[in-house]
């Protein structure tokens, strides 16, 4: 059936692609609407309302933002009072009840409620406070067929204190992740693809929180104070057999990341472990000029492992704008959705070429880009286990049931921590999931999913 | 008429970027000391006596400058009253291109300038490339503001009566220029007093003659006429006698409260032959006071504070030097601000990163030894960076805590990398002590409540109030600068309304009626 649509489509390169996409994207998708159990009717419908109305978009999530700063409901209903103020009612009985309810009288209990309520929406995205906390989820998503990485949540790092303790953590959930996940049953998908083993944990590590010394005109500051502590993570990974991905985050710390990485794989004493991956921005204009740079060093490198990367669209889009305009500067980012999409899809391509030298893993909400990945994937001849699709846990738990249920690899970022440092990691995901640009928000507010699936 | 846009910043992120300024430092450092002269109605006497020298390597010499004679002072103001009755006639638009001109002129050499203001004042890259930014910044609006200000503005108007109101320039105006931002304060001063079709005599600070003459020159060879420019470079004493000339109309002042308050009494009465009232634009110190609420995000407030305290070592007016926290967070604050402050690095402006480079010079590296000194010795809590380079001015890094209210650290502008951190019971009484300075320049407070906000925006008596963020660096047309009560005239610099301070309004009313005819 596939073979009838090759020949008709149009004749762009690629193009023959497009029916097998749209096949796996329809069949993603209507797996994932079912599972959408009823719990998180609310949750959806309260998004979709924001994402209506741009005010009270920014009062709600000026409110996630402050209650873990708030020292008691009184005073985040003050807070919610605040934010309401300039917020056109336009006859929603919410706005107007959340304003009554932000009277003096009833501060406390608006409060107890908003309180309760950010908890629960934090819950969604937050596996556990600690990791102890959130092993039985994760053990449960191993025995769903479902892989995850740890995400370790922690306010900004300031000091060079603050740095250490980061590091004494990931240093410590490798430990006890390590010792958790030696009692979870063989799950072979999960467990290697074509190139070799995978490792059962994996951890993802946050520069920045290594080093308070970010400066973009000086990347070699955090470099090096970073250093020390990225190698005793790489050495602990290697010990404890797990798997180490750093992310990476704004443009102001992306040669620094890149640079330290890439030097510290190619010591001779990680010729041969532990498995480490990093991450490629596809919003950003010149990541395939990145993805030049990745594959010339893994390709001269000494190490015998191939090197993962996980191709995202990106995080951090409204900073790199915001702060380009501020400074007068070209955007760093693509300025239409569709550019990001199609460069998303460009650098799928080039990673399954680049199989086994690198291991790709993509990363995606985006019924489109994960059907278009998965499918360039097969027909270039790489087996279902040789690639890897990830999501975020809160946004993608649908889609993680779906991309397993279909047999492919799924792995879920897990982020751990307490309310307080992880409210800035909720606010970003709050923000995303209810842009317009965003995937998941034209597929909430019902836009067709056909529509959703076409070719960027 | 053309918007006005920011001069775009470097993106030092970028390592090409990085890689051009440090080549043009290196063909700064090849070349001999820059060699200034004196200018006067277009003639130059080179005569340099005055060096001015790295401060972090007090054996370079960066520029050397010819101290401008008592007769050469008043005859820059007499070539400049003569020059400026021709200035004043060309068109608005035609100055303006003129200004605009020399914008392009600083522009062509900006990785060169940025060199020079890196070993001349010891500014750290960013800063350096920030101020010549400005500088092009400044010469772009004056340019575009004085074509407005030319159009006169609107009155009210009735039968059989016209009423119109111009400005006219007022002569001449001598600037006082300080050192900690070269390029933009001389430049900026200068412009405006150009723009307004008014001649200039530029005394700039006898640390940066250097930057001084590049303005100078751009502004020649971008077609100001000879002694419509004039550069008199020397130390104090030079300045006094400029602005103690009859022949000044107005002074356009940037530096300290002492030396302003000064100008400001001599200025008041008219010397002799004078026939008019001087004007005093004045920029003075500040002492400025960063408020933090219970609700504050510290992720934010440290990095802020730290930046807005010790970037350029605290050497601006608008640096942060009191903290006041709310005290429900004001431990927490402490201890992250002081574990923050080993991450900054001290060193040379030129290395890149670099945050607290060396002060400007030893009187001032004295001074604030012996601030610090003095209040460690009254029992304030020190925080310092341990080492810092013993080669050139460096002062270290320091949080004072537990200081004596009365203690000059609390009272009296710092002026280096110095900051107190103090503990108020609630913004309000943050608020209290703000209003309780003479010095009313920057504020900043962190809060997440608009009612917090807005409450301390109506009450504040600071200038430039900043909120989440940091606390200096004001551009042009965004953030109009300038500092109320002893902090200075109130003059806006960058904003709508500076150009005032250099313009004589003339309000023209006709009867129009005759004969009961009114047009
Ligand atoms: C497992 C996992 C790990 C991740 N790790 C990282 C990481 O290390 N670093 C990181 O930065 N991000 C990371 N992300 C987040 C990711 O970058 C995206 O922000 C997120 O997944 C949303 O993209 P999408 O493909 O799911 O959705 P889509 O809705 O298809 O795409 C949304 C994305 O498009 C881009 N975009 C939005 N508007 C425009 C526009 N006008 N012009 C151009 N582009 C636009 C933005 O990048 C936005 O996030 C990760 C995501 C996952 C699932």
């Amino acid at each position: 059936m596939l073979d009838t649509f090759v020949k008709g489509d149009v004749g762009l390169p690629g193009a023959e692609l497009e029916p097998e996409v749209r096949d796996l994207g329809r069949k993603l998708g209507r797996s994932a609407s079912s599972s959408r159990g009823a719990k998180h009717a609310a949750y959806d419908r309260a998004m979709t309302l924001v994402a209506g109305n741009e005010e009270l978009r920014a009062a709600l999530f000026r409110l996630v933002d402050v209650a873990p700063a708030c020292a008691n409901p009184a005073e985040l209903a003050e807070h919610l009072a605040a934010y309401l103020d300039g917020v056109e009612a336009g006859g929603l009985p919410l706005i107007l009840g959340l304003r009554a309810a932000g009277s003096p009288r009833l501060h406390t209990a608006t409060g107890r409620g908003a309180a309760a309520a950010v908890r629960q929406m934090a819950g969604r995205f937050i596996v556990g406070e600690t990791i102890p906390e959130a092993v039985p989820t994760l053990r449960e998503f191993w025995t769903q067929e479902v892989a995850t990485t740890v995400d370790l949540l922690g306010e900004a790092t300031v000091t060079r204190a603050e740095g250490q303790a980061y590091a004494d953590r990931c240093d410590r959930a490798l430990v006890d992740l390590a010792e958790a996940a030696r009692s979870w049953p063989a799950r072979p998908l999960l467990e290697a693809d074509s190139a070799g083993p995978l490792p059962r944990v994996n951890l993802s590590v946050k520069v920045t929180a290594l080093t308070p010394l970010v400066r973009p005109e000086a990347p070699e500051r955090g470099r090096e104070d970073a250093r020390h502590h990225l190698l005793r993570l790489l050495r602990r990974a290697d010990e404890v057999g797990a798997h180490l991905h750093v992310d990476m985050e704004s443009m102001d710390s992306r040669e620094l990341i890149l640079d330290l990485v890439l030097d510290l794989l190619d010591r001779p004493e990680f010729a041969d472990g532990p498995s480490v991956g990093l991450v490629l921005q596809a919003y950003l204009r010149d990541s395939e000029e990145i993805l030049d740079r990745i594959l010339e060093r893994a390709a001269g490198s000494g190490r015998r492992l191939p090197l993962s990367v996980r191709v995202v669209k990106g995080a951090y889009w409204d900073h790199e704008k915001i702060e380009a305009a501020q400074n007068g500067w070209t955007p760093p980012v693509w300025t239409e959705k569709v550019e990001t999409d199609r460069c998303f899809e460009r650098i799928c391509r080039r990673l399954v070429d680049a199989f086994p030298l690198v291991r790709p893993a993509f990363a995606s909400h985006n019924l489109r880009s994960v059907a278009f990945a998965a499918t360039y994937a097969r027909q270039a001849g790489l087996a279902t286990g040789d690639i890897e699709i990830q999501v975020l846990r809160g946004l993608g738990d649908e889609l993680q049931e779906a991309i397993a249920g279909a047999g492919f690899r799924c792995r879920t970022y897990c982020p751990v921590g307490d309310m307080v440092s992880g409210m800035a990691y909720l606010v970003r995901r709050l923000l995303e999931n209810t842009s317009n640009a965003s995937f998941l928000a034209s597929q909430a507010a019902g836009s067709d999913l056909d529509e959703l699936l076409r070719r960027p | 008429m053309t918007e006005f846009r920011n001069e775009i910043l470097l993106e030092l992120r970028r390592s090409h970027e990085r890689d051009r300024l440090v080549a043009a430092l290196a063909e700064l450092d090849a070349a001999p000391p820059v060699a200034v002269p004196v200018i006067v109605g277009g003639e130059t006497r080179l005569d340099p006596t005055l060096a001015s020298v790295d401060p972090g390597d007090p054996d370079r010499i960066v520029a050397a400058a010819t101290v401008a004679e008592e007769h050469e002072v008043s005859s820059a103001v007499t070539a400049a009253a003569a020059a400026a009755r021709g200035w004043g006639e060309t068109s608005a638009v035609e100055r303006a291109a003129v200004l605009s001109r020399a914008a392009g002129e600083l522009r062509d050499r900006r990785y060169e300038l940025a060199a020079l203001a890196v070993r001349e004042c010891a500014k750290p890259w960013a800063e350096a490339d920030a101020d010549i930014c400005e500088a092009i910044d400044f010469l772009e609006y004056y340019a575009i503001e004085a074509v407005r200000l030319d159009a006169g503005r609107e009155l009210i108007q009735l039968p059989g009566e016209r009423n119109s109101i111009s400005y006219r320039p007022r002569g001449v105006v001598a600037v006082i220029a300080p050192w900690n931002f070269p390029f933009a304060i001389a430049t900026g001063m200068t412009a405006a007093g150009l723009a307004t079709g008014n001649a200039v005599c530029l005394k700039p600070a006898e640390q940066s003659p250097g930057c001084a003459l590049a303005v100078v020159e751009a502004l020649r060879r971008a077609g100001i006429p000879e002694g419509a420019i004039a550069l008199l470079p020397g130390e104090g004493e030079v300045g006094a006698a400029l602005a103690a000339e009859p022949g000044v109309h107005t002074i356009a002042f940037t530096g300290s409260g002492a030396v302003g308050l000064e100008i400001l009494r001599a200025a008041a009465l008219p010397g002799p032959g004078q026939d008019h009232l001087k004007r005093v634009v004045a920029e003075m110190g500040g002492k400025n006071c960063i408020i933090v609420d219970a609700d504050a995000d510290l992720d934010d407030v440290v990095p802020a504070v730290l930046h807005s305290a010790f970037g350029f070592a605290g050497q601006k007016c608008s640096a942060a030097s009191r903290v006041l926290a709310h005290e429900r967070i004001a431990a927490h604050l402490q201890d992250r601000l002081r574990g923050a402050l080993d991450t900054l690095l001290v060193g040379q402006a030129a290395d890149f990163g670099v945050d607290v480079p060396p002060l400007i010079e030893p009187s001032a590296q004295a001074r604030v030894e012996r601030m610090v000194a003095e209040a460690a010795a009254a029992g304030a809590n020190v925080e310092r960076v341990e080492d810092v380079p013993d080669r050139g001015y460096f002062s270290a890094p320091t949080i004072l805590a537990d200081v004596d209210p009365d203690s000059p650290v609390i009272r009296e502008e710092i002026f280096g990398p110095v900051v107190t951190v103090e503990t108020v019971s609630d913004v309000g009484a943050g608020c209290d002590l703000v209003e309780r300075q003479a010095h009313a320049l920057t504020g900043g407070l962190f809060s997440r409540n608009p009612r917090t906000i807005a409450a301390v925006s109506r009450r504040t008596p600071v200038g430039n109030l900043y909120v989440n963020r940091g606390i200096t660096g004001a551009m042009v047309g965004r953030q109009p600068f300038g500092g109320n009560r002893l902090s200075g005239t109130g003059a806006k610099a960058g904003g709508p309304d500076y150009l005032l301070h250099f313009v004589e309004p003339v309000v023209v009313t006709e009867n129009t009626v005759r004969h009961g005819l009114a047009p």
